[in-house]
């Protein structure tokens, strides 16, 4: 066996010397103890891996991996630079639950009791991880080499949010995760972690955001794993909104029984370099799964987006919409791949991929990739990448619009179809808000808000 | 009002106007006819500044402003409107916020504030109800999914609101039913006046019967083949282009 790679080493060095302070009952010892014992053998993954070529994976070796210590983030609430203020304003109906530097913040949090629903952190009921493993432990195969950064969050991981949704529960406008990061990634390293479990029939929606105050330069970590059960329908919105200099990553697994639904928008955002690895399995027969994503990317940030839809069980549907928009000497890339095994025979699966290039030296790449092992199947793909069309621009310049409001504007047409399946109206119009000032221009485009 | 002077223009290399002299004066209306691929349209695009109609020798002047040296938007925003032959699609792209934006850069740049909002409406609906066109087309992405004669009411309704000193209307005729002709009629007529020019690109004669034209003109190969008055289009609608092309070779 080859030698495990100096940031392997790096890794396994930490977590030895952090042990001894990260909490039991957020992931149990033995299963901390054989994620670090997987990433020893097989490291993070490089550049040189077939998903991971897009992704920036230079800064890790520069960050600290080891999280704060938990005693003292036990006595962080009277310590905390962040408040209320850093935070995005409330929406309506959703209960807050707040998490600085991946640990639950009570004083930055408005909890609701609501019945069927359970969030608790992670921390505070160390019987919970035994009863439940998360959604890629359930899965029929291991998890896959893609879901390393899981491991990493696994061994690492200090708190988070579990939440329980009872059968029949009806929660449509319910939940919402903020995860601020707080310390520099040179300090301490920042693993947010949920835990979803929604039973058959339930309802749910959920908004999880992240974003950084204090110091633009962190690294982040999330692993987010989501079990949905028959029949039960989960709207699933994230916002990655980290620092200027943040490094992102983020491993989402989630598994739908029969007949569930899950539609998860994402809007990413924030980072230097942020990537997002998705995977969702399609387990149980009609199951039906909406991947709704927008990236924008500027200066010199990363935005890297590797999403795996796994048809498993017949008849199920799959949509993946992705819209990215790359300036400056950005890259932009979304890489979609949909798998349809042996036996997953009534398969309606659907991509849309379009880039856009906003200047001379951005990069944009997406990617469709389809891996199809049965005969019965519908699938439609198109991916595209280019420049905004010329024609729209001179009809909008005929018009006497200047040159830079016509190219937001288009820049703006080009997301909105992704924007506009956003259901929350105040989330859709904060979203559109940030949009707006990242193309530039919220003066100009206020109106269209 | 509009001199064009010996103009030439080429597109990917390939000089599609050559030589073209054309006077139009204030309040007056000239219609431009000739057979397809003659360069009707490229003298469109080229009056509007679009990207690619390079512009190899002659002089334009509006005003008194070279017109060629302006860019498209700021050629708008001086009174020049091009209603395109095939209006292009941009879903995402409000409508009735295009409206806002266009006036308001015609305004801004003539020194005056930004319409009021509900000024704004008032002047939409008045213009809508002019062009026979439902409210329900405000909200809509600009064209998008317009049948091809919406599409041309909607230059129509653009126009109007714009209130161009030039207005360059290219085929706007085509593909429209007769009452939608008429309306379109009535929409450009109510803009004649003393101080507005009309361009009409036009094949079809009808159209002159509702808005007459002072002018026409027969563009062949790149030229001005002919002009006249209103009777030279009712010549050209018996006995086709034929006899002016050999004229012109
Ligand atoms: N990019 C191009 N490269 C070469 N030739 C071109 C290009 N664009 C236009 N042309 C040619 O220029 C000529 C004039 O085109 P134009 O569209 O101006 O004609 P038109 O008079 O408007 O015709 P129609 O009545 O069909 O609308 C045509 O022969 C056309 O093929
Ligand atoms: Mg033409």
């Amino acid at each position: 066996m080859a030698a495990p790679s100096p940031l392997a080493t790096r890794i396994v060095e930490e977590h030895a010397a952090a042990s001894d302070s990260l909490p039991a009952g957020v992931v149990s010892r033995e299963r901390r103890r054989s994620a670090i014992d997987t990433l020893a053998v097989q490291g993070l993954p490089t550049s040189r891996d077939e998903n991971w070529k897009y992704a920036n994976l230079r800064p890790l070796d520069k960050v600290r991996f080891a999280p704060l210590a938990a005693d003292a983030s036990a006595n962080a609430d009277a310590l905390s630079p962040v408040t209320l203020a850093d935070l995005p304003p409330r929406i309506e109906g959703y209960a807050r639950y707040t998490f600085v530097d991946g640990v639950f913040f009570p004083a930055l949090s408005a909890p609701a009791e609501r019945t069927g629903i359970s969030v608790v952190s992670l921390r505070s009921d160390p019987e919970r991880a035994k009863r439940t493993p998360p959604a890629y432990a359930l899965r029929e195969q291991s998890p896959s080499k893609d879901a390393r950064f899981a491991l990493l969050n696994e061994a690492f991981a200090t708190d988070g949010a579990s939440i329980r949704v009872a059968a029949g529960t009806d929660c449509p406008t319910c939940i919402e995760l903020v995860f601020v990061a707080n310390r520099d990634s040179q300090t301490a390293a920042s693993y947010p972690r949920v835990e979803l479990h929604v039973e058959a029939g339930a309802t749910l929606g959920l908004i999880e955001r992240h974003l950084s105050v204090g110091s633009d330069a962190n690294f982040v970590n999330t692993a987010v794993s989501v079990d949905i059960a028959r029949g039960a329908s989960v709207n699933h919105y994230r916002v990655q909104q980290s620092g200027a200099r943040a490094i992102w990553f983020d491993t989402l697994s989630a598994v739908l029984a029969q007949d569930a639904t899950y539609r998860l928008h994402g809007v990413s955002l924030g980072g230097l370099s942020a990537r997002s690895t998705i995977n969702v399995q399609l387990a149980g027969e009609r199951a039906d799964a909406g991947i709704y994503v927008v990236s924008l990317g500027d200066r010199q940030q990363v935005q890297d987006a590797f999403v795996l839809v796994d048809h498993v069980a017949p008849r199920a549907r799959s949509e993946q919409i992705f819209r990215g928009i790359s300036a400056g000497r950005a890259r932009v890339t979304f890489n979609g791949m949909v798998v349809v095994r042996k036996g997953a025979q009534g398969t309606d699966s659907q991509q849309s991929l379009r880039g856009l290039l906003a200047g001379p030296d951005a990069e944009i790449d997406v990617r469709p990739q389809l891996e199809i092992y049965t005969d019965d199947v519908r699938c439609s793909h198109g991916a595209t990448a280019g420049k905004l069309d010329d024609n729209m621009l001179f009809y909008l310049l005929s018009r006497g619009l200047d040159p830079e409001t016509a190219q937001r504007l288009l820049k703006w047409a080009f997301l909105e179809d992704v924007v506009a399946k956003i259901e929350v109206p105040e989330l859709r119009r904060q979203i559109e808000h940030s949009l707006a000032g990242q193309l530039k221009d919220a003066a100009a485009l206020k109106e269209l808000l | 009002m509009l001199k064009i002077e010996n103009l030439h223009v080429s597109v990917d290399g390939k000089e599609i106007l050559k030589g073209l002299t054309l006077d139009v004066g204030a309040g007056e209306v000239h219609a431009i006819m000739g057979p397809n691929g003659s360069g009707k349209s490229t003298l469109a695009y080229a009056l509007a500044g679009r990207p690619g109609y390079e512009i190899t020798a002659g002089k334009v002047t509006f005003g008194e402003r070279d017109l060629m040296s302006l860019a498209p938007e700021e050629r708008a925003r001086e009174g020049v409107f091009l209603g395109f032959q095939y209006p292009v699609e941009i879903p995402g792209v409000n409508n009735v916020y295009l409206l806002k934006a266009a006036l308001n850069a015609a305004r801004k740049h003539r020194g005056l504030p930004e319409v009021d909002a509900f000024e704004f409406l008032g002047l939409v609906r008045e213009k809508m109800k002019v062009m026979h066109m439902d409210e329900a087309f405000l909200s809509r992405g600009v064209n998008e999914g317009f049948s091809g004669g919406e599409k041309k009411r909607n230059e129509v309704l653009q126009m109007l609101m714009l209130e161009p000193r030039l207005a360059i209307l290219d085929e706007t005729d085509s593909g429209l039913d007769i009452d939608a002709l008429k309306v379109v009629a009535n929409g450009v007529n109510t803009l004649r006046s003393p101080e507005r020019s009309v361009v009409l690109v036009t094949h079809y004669q009808r159209l002159l019967d509702y808005i007459v034209p002072d002018y026409v003109h027969v563009l062949v190969r790149g030229r001005i083949a002919r002009s006249g008055d209103k009777s030279l289009a009712l010549e050209l609608d018996r006995r086709g282009y034929d006899w002016i092309s050999e004229e012109a070779a």
